[in-house]
């Protein structure tokens, strides 16, 4: 069905490309998931920048124990709401080509990607801006909860700074 | 009335459950909510946490009611 109507209507195209995606993903975000995204944008010839954040989960010492992993959790529905505003307005506030943005839920272990977000312009100071502005409101927004496991199989609940 | 109350992260492993039912006054607020919710789980005292209503993040004067989807949600810590 979609892809009829973007045929049918290529002038909508721009605006279906900016609705509703899904942000979550089961377990780590694979290198060649994101490889992936990249040689995507190929065929997209108007940007001339790309700037992509990856957050990778720290193997952080505390009291003497070392993080193995994060499990992430989150209130899914409102976190797909924030996801979305926050989407909206770095796309009114710069001028983009196109955003994507992937968060995991579940397990990830030490080294692994956790958020991959990508953002594309037709140059590198729209892209560096606007790829701050995001990963700072999804860190502040978003109501995602990292539990940080030990080798001992204890844990405590992360808080972003 | 009763509510339907949902825990997320930290707030659901103290709670023991990810959602349940409370008994409240009818004028119950967001602030009444917190004082009644502290003094069930005492681990809450020393807890930060917000309120969501129906998916926003409500503030304290924000009265209830039973066909709101009301969420303890601890410190944000994602990405």
């Amino acid at each position: 069905m979609r892809l009829h109507y973007y045929l049918l209507f290529p002038e909508d195209k721009k605006n279906f490309m900016k609705k509703r995606k899904t942000v979550f993903q089961e377990g780590p975000i694979r290198p060649a998931f994101i490889a992936n995204a990249i040689e995507k944008h190929q065929t997209k010839t108007t940007i001339g920048a790309h700037d992509i954040f990856l957050g990778q989960v720290r193997a952080d010492e505390i009291d003497g124990k070392v993080v193995k992993s994060i499990e992430y959790t989150a209130y899914e529905e409102m976190a797909e709401n924030k996801f979305q505003e926050i989407r909206e307005a770095t796309f009114s506030k710069f001028e983009l080509t196109c955003m994507h943005i992937y968060h995991s839920l579940g397990n990830v272990n030490a080294g692994e990607i956790c958020l991959f977000v990508f953002v594309s312009a037709p140059h590198r100071k729209t892209a560096f801006n606007a790829l701050e502005f995001l990963v700072e409101e999804i860190k502040k927004e978003v109501p995602v909860f990292g539990k940080e496991i030990f080798e001992d199989e204890t844990h405590i609940w992360k808080v972003n700074n | 009335m009763d509510i339907k109350v949902r825990y997320f992260g930290m707030i659901a492993e103290t709670a023991n459950c990810t959602e349940e039912i409370l008994s409240v006054d009818k004028e119950c607020n967001v602030d009444e909510l917190k004082k009644i919710l502290k003094s069930k789980y005492q681990k809450l005292q020393n807890s930060s946490f917000t309120i969501a209503i129906d998916k926003q993040i409500a503030s304290d004067t924000n009265k209830l009611n039973s066909n709101h989807e009301i969420a303890l949600l601890p410190p944000f810590s994602g990405g």
